[in-house]
C-alpha cells in the first residue's frame, strides 16, 4: 500500500526518462532494461545520480542505433533504501516488465531481499552494496557487484587507521549486513599491526539520538572511532560525539558524509573526519568519457559503477546476441575481462563487437573483471578528510 | 551515575515525542481515529521552520510558531477537503486514507526541497556536566519550548471556553451538541491545534539532528507507542506514554544491544494492552 502509492508518484517522472531518449534508427520493439535504486530513504542521495549516469549510457547507445537493432528503455522503480518496498517493486520488474536484468540496488539489506528474486527469475543484477554476505548466496552468476566487498574496504581502512599509528579502535555503526563482518575485518587488519577493535555497538536507524550508545563505545577508551552508518544516522552521531566533548580522530564511508551532508551541520561537527570511498579509475579513459558524458568535472565512483553497469550489461547482450538474464550471465565475463581489445566505453565496444572481434571493457569504476562469484578482483581507494566543512583530497591508494 | 545519565536522556527524548502524541491523542479524543498523516505533518512543520530559520533567518522561537501555524493550517485543510469525507466511512477507512495522505503529503515536501539532509541555522554547543551527569543545552532548550507548548495547550483546555468545549466534544459528542457545541469548528481547531503540535514536534526533532522528508515518517511509531502506552484518547496519558517509551528505550540499553532499541516501545504497547487494555490513564480526555 506504501510503495505503490510513492510508485505511482514516480512513475511519471520514470516514465518521461524512459520516454525522452527514444531516437527513430532502430526497429523492433525495445529492450527494456530494470533500474531498482534508492530515489528516496538514506540511498536518495546516489541513486538518481546513479539512474542518471545509467540513463547517459543508454541514450548514447541508442542514438548511435542501439543494440541488435534494437532501442533500449529504462523501467525505472524506487527501492525507497527498503528491503520491503524494494521486494514488490522487483516483483513488478521482473514479473509485470518482465526485464532481463536490474540495476542499482545501493542498500545491502535490500540487495540481500532483492536477490533471490532475481535468481529464481532468472534475472540478472547490478549492484554497489558492499556486504560480503551478498555475493556468498547461492546465486548461480545472476549477480555482479562493481563495489569492493566489505572485506576489499574494511581491509583498505583498516590499513590507512593502523598507518596512522592508532591502535584501539571503536567501530560504532548501523544494524545493516555488512556491519559484523566490517568490525571482523577491521579487527583482523589491526591485530597484524598490534591493535584491535576495543569496542562495536551496533544501533538501529532513524533515531533522533544515539548519545547513549556513543558514551557505551567510549567506555573502552578508543583512541579512533570508524563510523559505520549512512548519512542520516552518522550526522547524529558526530553532533553526539560534538556535544559529548569527544576530539578523537574518525573514520565514516564517504557515503556517510557526503558534500550536501556536510553542508547541513555545522563545520566544528564534522572537522578533521576522514572518509574513504572506492576510488573511481581517475585516470583512466572510461572515466574521462563518463565525465564528458555527465558534463561534471568528477563523477563519484557511484556514477562510475552506474556507468559500468549499463556498459556491461549492453555490451553482454551484443555479444551473446540475445537479452536475457541467462545470456547476461553466462556471457558477462566474456567481455569484461580476457586477451580481448580493451574498450572504454559502450558505442566502442559495440562497434568492435560488430566486426566480430574480442573485446574486454575497462570501465570507468576500474577494471571491471570479476570472480566467479560476481567480486571485483580489487580496486584502488580514494581518501579524503574533512576541513572546514569541505572535503579535502588526501590520495589514492 | 550511567542508569541516572540514561533516565536524563530518556526523559529528554521521551519530552520531545510527547508533542506529537498529545497531538495524535487528541484527534483520536475529538474524531475518533488515528491519524497516521501525523507524518507528514511533522515534516510540513520542520520544512515550514527551517524555511523560517534559515531561507528568512528568523530566531528559533518563531521558527517554531512558524512550524505549528503551517503544519496547523495544512493540517486543518487536509482534514477538511480530505479525510473528513472519510469519517462517515468509519474508523479503518479514515486511518487508512490517513495514511494515504501522508505519503501524498510527505511527497509533496520532496517535490519542493528534495531528498537531502538539512539542518537548521543553529550553533551547536557542547554538553553541560552537571554532577557527572552530562546535558545539552539544546535538548534543555528542546525540553522548555516542549514543555511551554504543552501548559499553553493545558491551559487553553482547561480555562478558555472553546477548550472546555472541546473537552466536552471528546467526552460525550451527543451531549455536547445538544448544548450547542458546533461539531465542524471543534473539528476544525482540533485538526489545528493537533497538527500544529506535529509540526512543532518536528522541527524540535530537527533542531538537535536534521531533517529531510522522512523526519515524520521515522518518529511516527514511537508517537503512535507513547499515546497507546499512554491511553489514546488521554492528553496526560500521552505525555506518561511518551516519557515511558522515552525512559524504557534508553533503559533497555543497559541489557539489550542498541539494534533492539525500538522493540521496547512495542514491547510496551504489549505488556500495557494485556494488563491494561485502555493505557495507562484510560481514554478520557482530560
Amino acid at each position: 500500500m506504501l510503495a505503490t502509492t510513492r510508485r505511482a508518484v514516480l512513475k511519471g517522472a520514470a516514465a518521461a526518462m524512459a520516454a525522452a531518449p527514444i531516437g527513430a534508427f532502430a526497429q523492433g520493439e525495445p529492450l527494456r532494461f530494470g533500474v531498482l535504486t534508492p530515489l528516496t530513504g538514506a540511498g536518495g542521495q546516489d541513486g538518481p545520480r546513479m539512474l542518471k549516469a545509467m540513463q547517459a549510457v543508454i541514450d548514447e547507445v541508442n542514438k548511435a542505433g542501439g543494440v541488435l537493432g534494437r532501442q533500449i528503455e529504462t523501467v525505472v522503480e524506487d527501492d525507497q533504501t527498503n528491503p520491503e518496498a524494494a521486494v514488490r517493486a522487483a516483483r513488478k520488474l521482473i514479473e509485470v516488465n518482465k526485464v532481463p536484468v536490474i540495476m542499482g540496488t545501493w542498500a545491502s539489506a535490500v540487495t540481500s531481499a532483492v536477490a533471490p528474486l532475481c535468481w529464481e527469475s532468472k534475472t540478472f543484477l547490478c549492484t554497489v552494496s558492499g556486504a560480503d554476505s551478498i555475493t556468498q548466496l547461492p546465486h548461480q552468476g545472476y549477480i555482479i557487484r562493481t563495489q569492493p566487498n566489505s572485506k576489499l574496504q574494511a581491509y583498505a581502512h583498516g590499513e590507512f587507521i593502523a598507518g596512522m599509528g592508532k591502535k584501539k579502535l571503536a567501530v560504532i555503526g548501523i544494524q545493516a549486513p555488512f556491519a559484523l563482518a566490517t568490525k571482523e575485518h577491521l579487527d583482523a587488519v589491526l591485530k597484524t599491526k598490534g591493535g584491535s577493535v576495543v569496542a562495536h555497538i551496533i544501533y538501529e536507524k532513524d533515531k533522533p539520538t544515539y548519545r547513549s550508545e556513543v558514551d557505551q563505545a567510549l567506555r573502552s577508551d578508543p583512541d579512533f572511532l570508524y563510523l559505520n552508518g549512512y548519512a542520516p544516522d552518522t550526522v547524529v552521531v558526530l553532533r553526539d560525539l560534538y556535544k559529548a566533548n569527544i576530539n578523537l580522530p574518525k573514520f565514516c564511508q564517504s557515503y556517510a558524509v557526503p558534500q550536501k551532508t556536510l553542508d547541513a551541520i555545522p563545520a566544528e561537527v564534522s572537522a578533521g573526519i576522514y572518509t574513504g570511498q572506492p576510488s573511481a579509475d581517475i585516470e583512466g579513459q572510461a572515466f574521462k568519457l563518463a565525465a564528458a558524458r555527465l558534463g561534471i568535472a568528477e563523477p563519484d565512483s557511484y556514477e562510475a559503477q552506474a556507468t559500468d553497469w549499463a556498459s556491461l550489461v549492453i555490451l553482454t547482450v551484443a555479444r551473446a546476441k540475445e537479452a536475457t538474464g541467462v545470456a547476461l550471465k553466462d556471457n558477462v565475463r566474456k567481455i569484461s575481462q580476457g586477451a580481448g581489445t580493451k574498450v572504454y566505453s559502450a558505442v566502442e565496444g559495440l562497434r568492435l563487437l560488430a566486426e566480430g572481434k574480442q573485446i574486454n571493457y575497462e570501465g570507468a569504476s576500474g577494471p571491471c573483471d570479476f570472480t566467479d562469484i560476481g567480486d571485483i578482483e580489487g580496486c584502488r581507494f580514494r581518501y579524503m578528510q574533512v576541513v572546514d566543512g569541505k572535503l579535502k583530497f588526501l590520495k589514492v591508494a | 551515575m550511567a542508569v541516572l545519565q540514561l533516565i536524563l536522556n530518556g526523559v529528554m527524548s521521551g519530552t520531545i515525542l510527547a508533542v506529537p502524541a498529545i497531538g495524535l491523542t487528541a484527534i483520536f479524543a475529538v474524531l475518533r481515529f488515528t491519524n497516521f498523516a501525523l507524518a507528514s505533518h511533522m515534516t510540513i512543520g520542520a520544512f515550514a521552520g527551517f524555511v523560517a530559520n534559515v531561507t528568512l533567518a528568523w530566531p528559533v522561537l518563531p521558527s517554531l510558531l512558524a512550524a505549528f501555524a503551517i503544519a496547523g493550517l495544512v493540517g486543518l485543510l487536509s482534514d477538511e477537503f480530505i479525510l473528513k469525507p472519510f469519517r462517515a466511512t468509519g474508523f479503518i477507512t479514515t486511518a487508512i486514507g490517513s495514511i494515504a495522505l501522508t505519503i501524498a503529503l510527505e511527497n509533496c515536501v520532496r517535490l519542493l526541497f528534495g531528498n537531502e539532509l538539512r539542518g537548521y541555522d543553529l550553533p551547536i554547543r557542547r554538553d553541560w556536566v552537571l554532577g557527572g551527569l552530562r546535558i545539552s543545552p539544546q535538548q534543555l532548550e528542546n525540553l522548555a519550548f516542549a514543555l511551554a507548548a504543552m501548559a499553553i495547550l493545558f491551559a487553553f483546555l482547561f480555562f478558555t471556553r472553546t477548550g472546555k468545549a472541546m473537552r466536552a466534544y471528546a467526552d460525550n459528542p451527543m451531549l455536547a451538541s445538544i448544548k450547542g457545541i458546533n461539531a465542524d469548528m471543534v473539528a476544525r481547531l482540533v485538526s489545528f491545534v493537533a497538527m500544529g503540535l506535529a509540526g512543532l514536534g518536528g522541527m524540535l526533532i530537527g533542531l538537535d539532528t536534521t531533517i529531510d522528508p522522512l523526519v515524520g515518517f521515522k518518529t511516527i511509531l514511537s508517537v503512535f507507542a507513547a499515546a497507546v502506552v499512554g491511553g489514546l484518547g488521554s492528553l496526560p496519558g500521552a505525555v506518561v506514554g511518551a516519557l515511558l517509551v522515552g525512559v524504557g528505550e534508553e533503559l533497555s540499553l543497559l541489557i539489550l544491544s542498541p539494534a533492539y532499541r525500538s522493540a521496547i516501545g512495542f514491547l510496551a504497547i504489549l505488556l500495557v494492552l494485556t494488563l491494561r487494555p485502555r493505557g495507562i490513564l484510560g481514554a478520557r480526555a482530560y
